[in-house]
C-alpha cells in the first residue's frame, strides 16, 4: 500500500520519540549488568552476564540483607497504604451517593479544598506531631498519612453516582440493611473503579519519597524508593552499578503491573 | 426543624463518613493546623515563644525563599508550554495511525509509571561525566569531553528529565480528550476540503482549549512544589539549599532545625498553590454534586 510522504514524516518522529522515551530503560538495564570501570568506559552495549548476577548478589547481601527489608516495607506501604486508603474512600462516597444529610454540601467542598493543599504544608507538622506522640522512626509514621485519599473520595462519589437508585431500592425492599446494601450489593458495583484507585494509590504510595525521608532513620524500616539512595561503599562513596540495581528492582514491580493490568490504569485529569 | 427523616439519615449518612473524617481531621486538617500554629513561634533549639506574625514578615524579606521560585518559573514559563505543545502534537500523530497507535502511547506513557526518584538517579548517571553514554555519540560528532552536569546546566537537564516522565502521560490525556470531539465536526470540514492537518489546527485545537488549561494549571502545580529530581541531581552536582522552594524548606527545618520558619514558608507555598488551583476545585466541586440530586 503506497502511503502519503507526510505519514511517513509523522512516522519517523514517532519513531524517534519512541527511541528517546525507552532509552533510559534500556541503559538503566544493561547498567545491571556492568561493573563500574564497564560503566565508565560508557558503552551502549549491554556488560556482562556474570556481572548481573555479581551486582544482584551484592545489592541482596548488602548491610546484611537490608534490601529485603526495604522490598517487605515496600510492599507493605503500598498494600495497606492503598487498600485502607480507598476502603475508607469508598465508605464516604457511598454516604454522599445514597444519603441527604446536613452539611452535605459544605461538608463535601471542605474535603475538596484540601485536595490541593501540597505535602509540604502537612508532612512538616505531622514530624512534629508525631514527635510528640512517639511515632517518629515506625512503620506507622508512613501508612498513617496515607489512609487520607481525598483523590479517591472524590472519585468514588462519581462512581456511586453511576450506580442507578433501583439497585439501591431493590435491596431496601429485600429489607437489607443500610451496612448490608454497601457490602453486598453496592460494592461489587464499584470493583472496577475501586481498582483503578487502588492501582493509582499503590503507585504513589510505592513512589512516595518525601513522607518517608522526613519521618524515618533506621533503615530497616526504609521503603525501596528512600532505602536506594542511601547506599555506599563502607567509605560513604556512591556505588554506582549497585545503585542502578537496585532502582532496577525498584521500577520492576511497577512495569510488571503497569503492563499486566493496563487496561485499570485510567489516566485521570484530577491528579499528580 | 429537620424532619425525623432527615435527622435519621444524616446520623446514617455519618456512620459511614466517621472512618474518613477521622483520618482527614487528625492527619490532614490538624497538621495545617498545627503548622499554621508554629509559623506563629519563634524558636530556639526546643524554646518556642509566640512572635505573631514575625516569621512571616522574614519570609518576605528573605531573599533566598523568593530567588528560590526560579527553577518553578522557569518549569512554568518553558517546561509546561513546551511540553503541552509537544503532548498536543503527539495526540495529533496518534490520531494519524491505526486505532490511535495504542504501541506509541504505551511506550510514551512508559517514563510516568516510574517515581521522579529512579528518573533522577538514571538520568544524572546518564549525563554524569564519568557514566554518560551520550558522550562516545558525540564524540563521532567531533565533540569530545563535553561537560553535561554541571550548576549551570541542571535546569537543562530538568527540563529533560521533566519532559521526558511527563509528556507521554499529558499527551495520553490530550489524545482522550481528542477522541472525545464528535466525528461530525471533523466531517463536516472534511467535506469541505480540509484535510487532516487544517481539521487539527481549525476544529480540533479550539476545543482542547479547555482541558489544556485544566492541564497547565495541574502542571504549575507540580512546577511549584518540585523536589525529588533536583534532590537527586544534587547527589552529583553541589546545589544550594534554596534551590526550589520545596528544597529551602526541606533543609531549613532538617539541616538549621528552623522548623516554625520553615513552617511559614510552607504555608505561604500552600496558599500560592492553592490559589492557582481555585479555579478546577470550584468547577469539580460543582459538577459531581450537580451531577444527581
Amino acid at each position: 500500500m503506497r502511503r502519503k510522504p507526510s505519514y511517513i514524516i509523522v512516522t519517523v518522529i514517532l519513531v524517534l520519540l519512541a527511541v528517546f522515551f525507552i532509552f533510559p530503560f534500556y541503559w538503566l538495564t544493561i547498567g545491571t549488568t556492568k561493573n563500574v570501570s564497564q560503566l565508565f568506559q560508557k558503552s551502549l552495549l549491554p556488560g556482562d552476564p556474570s556481572y548481573l548476577t555479581d551486582n544482584v548478589s551484592k545489592v541482596f547481601a548488602y548491610q546484611g540483607g537490608v534490601f529485603y527489608n526495604w522490598m517487605a516495607n515496600s510492599f507493605l506501604y503500598a498494600t495497606v497504604g492503598a487498600f485502607t486508603g480507598v476502603f475508607i474512600a469508598s465508605l464516604a462516597g457511598y454516604a454522599f451517593r445514597r444519603y441527604d444529610f446536613i452539611g452535605k454540601k459544605i461538608l463535601f467542598m471542605f474535603i475538596i479544598a484540601f485536595a490541593m493543599v501540597p505535602g509540604f504544608a502537612t508532612t512538616l507538622p505531622l514530624f512534629m506531631m508525631f514527635r510528640d506522640i512517639n511515632l517518629l522512626d515506625t512503620r506507622f509514621a508512613v501508612l498513617l498519612p496515607s489512609f487520607v485519599n481525598i483523590f479517591a473520595c472524590y472519585m468514588m462519589v462519581s462512581y456511586w453516582n453511576q450506580v442507578e437508585d433501583e439497585v439501591f431500592e431493590a435491596a431496601t425492599i429485600d429489607g437489607a440493611n443500610d451496612f448490608i446494601t454497601f457490602w453486598k450489593i453496592g460494592l461489587p458495583n464499584i470493583i472496577p473503579g475501586f481498582i483503578t484507585l487502588f492501582l493509582l494509590a499503590f503507585v504513589s504510595g510505592w513512589n512516595n519519597f518525601f513522607l518517608p525521608l522526613v519521618v524515618l532513620n533506621s533503615r530497616a524500616r526504609m521503603p525501596l524508593i528512600l532505602g536506594i539512595t542511601t547506599i555506599t561503599d563502607p567509605q560513604g562513596f556512591p556505588v554506582y552499578n549497585l545503585t542502578l540495581t537496585a532502582s532496577f528492582f525498584t521500577i520492576l514491580p511497577l512495569l510488571i503491573m503497569f503492563i499486566s493490568l493496563q487496561r485499570y490504569f485510567k489516566p485521570q485529569m484530577y491528579m499528580r | 426543624m429537620f424532619s425525623k427523616a432527615r435527622l435519621k439519615s444524616t446520623l446514617k449518612a455519618y456512620l459511614f463518613l466517621a472512618p474518613f473524617l477521622v483520618v482527614f481531621i487528625g492527619l490532614i486538617v490538624y497538621p495545617i493546623g498545627l503548622g499554621v500554629k508554629l509559623s506563629l513561634y519563634g524558636q530556639r533549639g526546643a524554646r518556642m515563644w509566640y512572635v505573631g506574625l514575625e516569621n512571616y514578615q522574614r519570609v518576605f524579606q528573605d531573599s533566598m525563599f523568593w530567588s528560590s521560585f526560579k527553577i518553578p518559573l522557569f518549569l512554568l514559563l518553558v517546561q509546561v508550554p513546551v511540553m503541552l505543545f509537544l503532548a498536543t502534537l503527539i495526540a495529533l500523530g496518534y490520531e494519524t495511525r491505526k486505532n490511535g497507535g495504542p504501541i506509541y502511547r504505551f511506550l510514551y506513557y512508559l517514563p510516568y509509571t516510574i517515581p521522579g526518584i529512579v528518573s533522577g538517579i538514571v538520568w544524572s548517571y546518564i549525563f554524569s561525566d564519568s557514566m554518560s553514554p551520550l558522550s562516545p555519540i558525540l564524540g563521532w560528532f567531533g565533540a569530545e569531553n563535553v561537560k553535561f552536569l554541571t550548576r549551570g546546566n541542571v535546569p537543562a537537564i530538568l527540563l529533560v528529565i521533566i519532559l521526558w516522565q511527563f509528556t507521554g502521560y499529558t499527551a495520553f490525556l490530550v489524545y482522550s480528550s481528542l477522541i472525545a470531539i464528535p466525528k461530525e465536526y471533523s466531517e463536516a470540514a472534511q467535506l469541505d476540503g480540509a484535510g487532516f492537518w487544517q481539521v487539527a489546527f481549525r476544529i480540533k485545537l479550539p476545543l482542547l482549549v479547555g482541558p489544556l488549561i485544566t492541564l497547565f494549571i495541574f502542571n504549575a502545580i507540580g512546577a511549584m512544589q518540585v523536589f525529588n529530581e533536583p534532590w537527586m541531581l544534587g547527589n552529583l552536582v553541589v546545589l544550594p539549599l534554596n534551590y526550589t522552594p520545596a528544597m529551602y524548606i526541606y533543609n531549613s527545618a532538617f539541616s538549621q532545625g528552623r522548623f516554625t520558619y520553615a513552617s511559614a514558608m510552607g504555608i505561604i507555598l500552600a496558599v500560592i498553590t492553592c490559589g492557582i488551583s481555585w479555579y478546577i476545585l470550584r468547577s469539580a466541586g460543582r459538577q459531581i454534586l450537580g451531577r444527581r440530586h
